[in-house]
């Protein structure tokens, strides 16, 4: 497939591109659903095809196909260089690409037992156990849980000389429990919600998740739900679940910082950004607890990789350091307008999508206790866990997010459990009122399976850890 | 560039996965897409795009067992080996006691929705397209946005007997324009063809909000009435279509729609109904089963008739499916994806000269669901948001927050508009919709800008 991918550098080098990339991806995935011992849906799909991207006279073009014959490709490349060519009917700024060394080698993401080899018998017998169990709880509606298994083989060459191989496999498993009655659907999810956890590992990834151990005492906590207390309307004490301080990151700082959005190449749909290229290094982002990093070495992590699609190497940028603002995320056209070069985030949602500056994995670094600890340090306030829901305005300033359900904290302790909790807030206001992150004993390297981003859209995986976090002053149980 | 595959290309290779061995019925889900898309941002493109893929997906089903494979291997080995593994899949689970089978054969209307120009739309043109639309902003606005051209074939084929084939086209224009001062607005159009619009007139509609909302001033979140412009209503229509209009949701008593049959859910006024086959929409007349899709009216004259199906759940239901199937396997039921919601009779401007004091929103960004079975979403205004005073534009507002329920705001629904757009959000299709006026809408919180 590598030959593929030089044959299209040499078709589009031939029709006039200055700088051309070939990419061919072959994607595997395998999905099972079960709800209350049915089968909702078992599928497989496979998907491979080429992408050409090309530079011409310092202007953009890609073009991409299912099929790989010869004449294919070359029909394919000549019309990567037509694109580029008709985009230049605009004036603009000649991209300018920054530097990388051109690298040949092979990345394989760690894996212990292959998940694409499990038997399904294995797979869906899980399943039906874990949901039986659900099922075992008196007034428990649904019971559904769900395998979601990725592999992604990428070969990747430029013009520059680059010639790459690399296959990650990612496995994901989660169950949901669902109770309804008296005007109320109540949801708890293990170990995350909207499908579970899904990591860069194989089997042995779903079986440390314990599903079925876990099954009834999620059910318990939905059916208990339905006679719960509305979350109270207050401007509180507010500690998050890894959970929930992981989708936090992703929206109110994973997505400010990339670059293309601070440079306004996302304006008209996802939106831009409050972040400014002046503020590296002075932006006061968040509380000194608060340093954030994009590392995509990380083993396990949905944004980890040898090489990004441009064959820029794995790399561990700090992006906010003790609260301060340092670094973007960026490609190499990007990172050129600034001087700087590639942070290594361009990643395609496979063959037929043009790379876009996507998140690797953005954590948040952990400083002292656990879980417990912060609640136990905590005199008054709320517990919120699991995410159900997410929206923040297109400056990432304003956000709104659900969780599954909540606690009141009193003294240290958790008391009355809560239903449809919410939370609101202003990002840097949000991040400066930080007063506690947890340590490395409740630091969860959690996946983000379905970023949306780009035109088309695009889907990508991404990942981010979390600990628990304490925010200080925030609105909580807003209401229709 | 690419074209139609054809009826003929598409039952050969189908064939391959229908005269599968040891099956019990196989369904052929085939398309085919091709297009072009030209994205432009601070007036000048930055990232052109074009791609052709196939795609095959099948579903074999054997003693009441169904599986389900999908691949881009448009050719009848592919087909062979994806029906192969279905059957796979399909021996390892326990029958389905609710399976309904296979859609029987129907004929589906006729359908005219193929432009070979627009199909075969070359990147000058779209080039061109940009040009025009970013023409139109004044000294010290830039626009950003994409002009999309596509082209597909969708078919269907089963062993019950059934064929069916829809090749249609597509073109849209998308921009906001922006601005010093925090000016921005923005302006969108879909149709079945490039020559159906003027991507100038939609380069201007942008410029001049993004010139009219310079300078937002800051304005107190609260209870407001609000005029919504055809994008926002879209949002509300199609989120409504997530948490109500779904069969399996309103069977399972998740919709918030449940019970309520026969209800008056909405103002007098209000109507939403589905139609694929009706002008002014893009889509095709069967579903993802091969049933022929049938209008649905959802909510009448404000009072909540019924849901859409597909042959799963009208089975349940007892009613049938209206042919509003997904791709299988598809967890979250049928969904309407061709919404219409009836005009009135007012126009934007008596709208707007009929409020004292409220809130004109151009576009929602960004929106989610807070509490699905009371239709309640969060979002933000975007891209044009103003306070009205006495009748009158008073001047423009920093964003807000929402936190609102659908249905109670289709309630509050005071006028509606003699104009429909056919309007996107940023999750489903494209609803054809009208602007509304409501009387109270619940701006929980702010932006900066």
């Amino acid at each position: 497939m590598l030959d593929v991918a030089k044959q299209a550098v040499q078709a589009a080098k031939a029709a006039g591109a200055d700088y051309a990339d070939g990419r061919v991806v072959i994607d595997d995935e395998e999905s099972i659903t079960v709800r209350n011992q049915e089968m909702e849906g078992i599928d497989r799909s496979t998907s491979q095809g080429l992408g050409i991207r090309v530079l011409v006279n310092g202007y953009w073009g890609f073009a991409a196909t299912a099929r790989q014959e010869p004449e294919e490709i070359e029909r394919t490349a000549k019309l990567a260089v037509e694109i580029a060519r008709a985009a230049a009917r605009l004036p603009m700024d000649p991209v300018v690409l920054s530097e990388v060394e051109p690298v040949t080698g092979t990345w394989h993401s760690p894996m212990q037992v292959d998940p694409f080899n499990v038997p399904l018998e294995e797979k869906v017998a899980m399943l039906m156990e874990a949901t039986r169990r659900m099922q075992t709880i008196d007034g428990l509606s649904f019971g559904e849980g769900g395998i979601d298994l990725f592999r992604r083989r990428t070969f990747l060459a430029t013009s520059e000389g680059t010639e790459l191989e690399q296959t990650t496999v990612q496995s994901g498993a989660g169950i949901e429990a669902t109770a309804l009655g008296d005007g109320e659907m109540q949801r708890r999810s293990f170990p995350n919600s909207f499908r579970g956890h899904v990591s860069a590992a194989g089997w042995e990834h779903i079986l440390r998740l314990r599903l079925i151990e876990e099954s009834e005492r999620i059910a318990t906590e939905a059916v208990g739900l339905l006679s719960a207390e509305e979350c109270p309307s207050e401007t509180t004490t507010l500690v998050l679940d890894s959970g929930q301080v992981e989708l936090q990151i992703h929206e109110s700082i994973g997505h400010p910082v990339e670059l293309d959005r601070v440079l306004g190449m996302e304006e008209a749909y996802a939106g831009s950004s409050f972040v400014r290229p002046e503020d590296r290094g002075t932006l006061r982002y968040g509380s000194p607890l608060v340093s954030i990093t994009a590392d995509a070495s990380l083993p396990g992590g949905l944004g980890s990789f040898g090489w990004d699609d441009e064959g820029v190497p794995a790399q561990r940028v700090p992006i906010i350091v003790d609260g301060v603002f340092q670094n973007f995320i960026s490609s190499r056209e990007t990172a050129s307008v600034l001087g700087q070069t590639s942070s290594g985030a361009m990643r395609a949602d496979g063959w037929s999508h043009y790379p876009l500056i996507r998140m690797t994995n953005i954590s948040i670094e952990p400083r002292e206790g656990s879980l417990a600890d912060i609640i136990g340090d905590t005199k008054e306030g709320v517990f919120l866990s699991t995410n159900t829901s997410w929206s923040i305005d297109d400056h990432r300033v304003n956000f709104q997010f659900g969780c599954e359900i909540a606690w009141r904290i009193k003294d240290g302790h958790l008391t009355t459990m809560y239903r449809n909790p919410n939370y609101t807030g202003i990002t840097t206001e949000f991040w400066g009122s930080c007063d506690a992150v947890g340590g490395r004993e409740d630091w969860t390297l959690w996946g983000t399976p379905n970023c949306g981003k780009g035109q088309p859209d695009q889907v990508a995986r991404v990942g981010h850890g979390a600990s628990p976090a304490r925010f200080r002053n925030v609105q909580v149980g807003v209401r229709g | 560039m690419p074209g139609l595959i054809g009826t003929d290309e598409v039952r050969r290779v189908a064939d391959a996965a229908l005269n599968l061995p040891g099956a019990d019925g196989v369904e052929v889900l085939f398309m085919h897409e091709w297009g072009g898309l030209t994205r432009f941002a601070s007036s000048s493109i930055h990232q052109s795009t074009h791609s052709e893929d196939t795609g095959i997906r099948v579903r074999v089903v054997t003693e009441g067992r169904v599986g389900v494979a999908a691949s881009n291997d448009f050719s009848p080995e592919g087909a062979r080996r994806a029906a192969e593994s279905a059957l796979e899949m399909a021996n390892v689970v326990a029958p389905d006691p609710m399976f309904p089978g296979l859609a029987p054969p129907a004929p589906t209307p006729d359908h005219e929705a193929f432009d070979d120009a627009t199909a075969a739309t070359t990147p000058e043109q779209r080039a061109d397209g940009v040009a025009e639309v970013i023409g139109q902003c004044p000294e010290g606005f830039t626009a950003a946005g994409a002009f999309e051209t596509l082209g597909s074939e969708v078919a269907l084929a089963n062993t019950e007997g059934q064929f069916c084939y829809a090749p249609t086209s597509q073109a849209s224009v998308t921009t906001v324009v922006t601005g010093s001062e925090g000016g921005s607005g923005f302006a969108e159009v879909f149709a079945k063809a490039t020559s159906a619009f003027d991507p100038a007139a939609i380069g201007k509609r942008a410029a001049d909000k993004a010139v009219a909302s310079r300078t937002p001033r800051d304005l107190d979140a609260g209870r407001y009435t609000v005029v919504l412009e055809p994008s926002a209503v879209s949002t509300l229509v199609g989120f409504l279509a997530w948490v109500g209009f779904g069969g399996r949701y309103l069977i399972e008593g998740r919709s918030c729609f449940s019970g309520k049959e026969g209800e008056q859910v909405a103002a007098p006024t209000v109507t939403i109904y589905d139609d694929a086959s009706a002008e002014g929409t893009l889509g095709i007349p069967f579903d993802f089963e091969g049933t022929p899709r049938a209008r649905v009216d959802l909510i009448a004259d404000g009072v909540f008739r019924d849901a859409v199906y597909d042959l799963r759940t009208g089975k349940q239901a007892g009613k049938g499916t209206t042919g509003h199937a997904l791709p299988p396997p598809n967890p979250e039921g049928p969904f309407p994806l061709n919404l219409f919601m009836e005009p009135g009779e007012a126009s934007l401007e008596e709208m707007i000269a009929s409020v004292d004091r409220g809130v004109l929103v151009t576009r929602f960004h960004y929106t989610n669901v807070v509490h699905p079975v009371e239709s309640t979403i969060t979002g933000m205004t975007r891209d044009g948001t103003f306070l009205i005073e006495h009748g009158e534009i008073a001047h423009p507002v920093k964003n807000f927050r929402f936190t609102q329920s659908i249905v109670e705001a289709l309630k509050g629904t005071e006028m509606i508009g003699s104009d429909t757009e056919l309007a996107s959000e940023f999750f489903f299709s494209a609803s054809r919709v009208p602007a509304l006026k409501v009387s109270s809408f619940n701006f929980s919180g702010r932006s900066d800008h």
